[in-house]
């Protein structure tokens, strides 16, 4: 089904397709080289939760009538460096700290969500802000996103070879003397941005799954940091494209109404993950175990 | 928000019926010679569309009251209040449209049983298919007399001493549609045919008795009025549509507005199509059905003929 797209020469001249894979691909990116770290830094969780939390940011946006993406920005950056600041040694008060604050994100969301409907008129918003909407992202979005995207990259950038030592060993990255609270707090702060491009692609609930997937599946192959980047990045690519491509061809084979595309990219990364599980299972059994893992897992 | 949003609602219940009726009467030349008492029965027109009707009917006898007449919000998202459901309990008649676009009225119904309470559904009433796609029936010519006749025989039920009063009102209000129905006619016959754009399926059934033809595609306006994931095939569509001039107006909901119709109404503009303002709701204050519809037929010849926007039937500055 997917060989039949670029035949069909209305895929690449429509402007919500194109609108949607320009969006898609830097979420992809940001979201691949910042769920990697994310992944080995074992904040699986807190990203979800900051996910969710940006919601309540997306829906304020839509009341408000401003950038939808700049809403779920805002949200997600504040309780971010909050929560970064709270910094919590042991994971257990991390997750439940984590999760109350999941909870009374979501419940302002609710809240907004309400006023949205009853005050400011708008329809879909809770569908679009929760679950996403693609095709319906205004043109005028794109430069901003790209914009998000390249700060998140850059700084990523900056910070890989700090936050990865400091990942995998703590105690030796402060006694190398760096500035590890400086590192940890960029890191928050780009995990914002990847989840607020994250949340404008599949919504700000299924936002986890462009964040995590990707890069729990290529951690479970790479045996190399920058392996396992470029794997993610490919993969999240490929879930996100593919799904665009597949919603696009839903029209025809659904009484004309196509399914929503953030199913479509939510399953091809659950499909990627199953099958680097099985792959790395394969593998592992020969050679031992791949990256992700390793930290006593 | 919060705050005003329950102001509105309760203003929307308890408006004083007193100048409503005092208009309704005036405007149907009936002598109102005694104010209505506390023994008054009372009506329901969950739109307050519907409610205007049952107050043209009813006229001092009946004690009508709406429940959504907000215009600023949507009534697909319409949420129930414990107010709403004591009005509801104490009704002898109720009105819905049906169709699901007031599902959250049957479980009010369900909660507060009265065997003494009639309820209208008007799907059922105009013997529709449940499985009809666009709810938005008040904009078919054929709807309201059907209403009307409907809820004359309901009163003379509840008031038999006032039956050939309520049957006159209906006969009447039947009647008063003739302006309404001209326009639709002269427009049909200088302009049939006329193609058309729209953003949600409200006054297609208006559109349709005036003979235009909707280019958009159906599946795209029952995306945005039920908030789902549209199919960028059909986004693309409208979009050229606008762009390429293929269409003399864009119809769009006043009422329920996103930033994906806002681009829509965008685009209308850069292209110099004429854009009508249509409503899930009676605009309020200075309408009645009648006067409503007739003026959104007269602003849809405006943007075909002249090429004049309607944004809002209402005049600047009017209150909710």
């Amino acid at each position: 089904m997917l060989m039949s797209v670029p035949s069909n020469p209305g895929f690449w001249v429509n402007e919500p397709v194109r609108v949607a894979l320009t969006v898609g691909a830097g979420a992809a990116l940001v979201c691949a080289v910042v769920g990697c770290a994310t992944v080995m830094r074992r904040q699986a969780f807190a990203g979800h939760a900051l996910a969710d939390v940006s919601s309540a940011g997306g829906s304020a946006a839509y009341l408000l009538g401003l950038n939808p993406l700049l809403g779920f920005l805002g949200m997600a950056a504040a309780v971010a460096v909050v929560m970064e600041w709270a910094d919590m040694r042991e994971v257990r008060e991390r997750d439940l700290l984590t999760g109350v604050v999941l909870g009374a994100g979501l419940g302002l969301t609710a809240l907004l969500l309400y006023f949205d409907a009853t005050m400011g008129s708008v329809s879909g918003a809770a569908m679009t802000v929760l679950f996403g909407s693609m095709f319906t992202i205004p043109a005028t979005i794109v430069p901003v996103a790209l914009a998000v995207a390249g700060a998140a990259l850059v700084a990523s950038a900056i910070i890989y070879r700090p936050l990865l030592l400091s990942a995998l060993a703590a105690d030796l990255a402060r006694a190398q003397g760096l500035r590890v609270r400086a590192v940890t707090l960029t890191h928050a702060v780009t995990l914002a941005l990847a989840v607020s491009l994250a949340a404008m692609t599949v919504g700000a609930i299924l936002a986890t799954a462009l964040l995590i997937g990707p890069a729990a599946a290529a951690l479970r192959l790479a045996r190399r940091p920058f392996e396992a980047l470029v794997l993610a990045a490919l993969i999240g690519l490929g879930a996100t494209w593919g799904g665009i491509a597949l919603a696009y061809e839903s029209f025809y084979w659904t009484p004309g109404r196509g399914w929503p595309v953030s199913f479509f990219i939510v399953i091809l990364i659950f499909v990627a993950y199953l099958l680097s599980s099985w792959a790395a299972t394969r593998r592992g059994a020969r050679r031992g175990a791949a990256l992700y893992g390793c930290e006593g897992a | 928000m919060y705050h005003l949003a329950m102001k509105s609602l309760l203003r929307s219940v308890q408006r004083p019926l007193g100048l409503a009726l005092a208009l309704t009467l005036t405007m149907l030349g009936v002598a109102c010679s005694s104010a209505p008492s506390g023994g008054t029965p009372r009506a329901i027109g969950v739109e307050s569309q519907y409610a205007d009707v049952l107050a043209q009917i009813g006229g001092p006898y009946i004690r009508v009251q709406s429940i959504l007449s907000n215009p600023n919000t949507d009534p697909h998202a319409f949420e129930a209040s414990p107010a709403v459901v004591r009005e509801v309990a104490g009704a002898s008649l109720v009105v819905m449209n049906g169709l699901g676009y007031d599902a959250w009225i049957e479980r009010i119904l369900a909660a507060a049983e009265n065997r003494r309470r009639t309820v209208i559904d008007v799907r059922e009433l105009l013997a529709l298919p449940r499985d009809t796609v666009n709810p938005h029936l008040w904009y078919d010519p054929r709807t309201m007399p059907a209403v009307a006749a409907a809820a004359a025989r309901a009163f003379a039920a509840l008031q038999p001493a006032h039956a050939q009063y309520f049957n006159d009102n209906a006969q009447r209000f039947a009647a008063s549609l003739a302006p309404w129905k001209r326009a639709l006619a002269s427009f049909r016959k200088r302009y049939g045919g006329t193609p058309v754009a729209v953003v949600e399926p409200v006054a297609n059934a208006l559109l349709e008795a005036a003979g235009c033809r909707i280019l958009t595609p159906l599946a795209l306006q029952v995306a945005i009025m039920n908030g789902t994931d549209p199919a960028p095939q059909d986004l693309a569509s409208e979009r050229a549509l606008l762009r390429a001039g293929k269409v003399k107006v864009l119809i769009y909901n006043q009422q329920v507005t996103s930033p994906l119709t806002a681009s829509f109404l965008q685009l209308a503009q850069a292209h110099h199509i004429p854009v009508v303002a249509v409503y899930e709701t009676m605009p309020q204050p200075g309408y009645h059905y009648q006067s409503w519809m007739l003026a959104e037929t007269n602003a849809l010849r405006a943007a075909v003929a002249e090429g004049v926007s309607t944004r809002t039937l209402l005049p600047a500055g009017a209150s909710r």
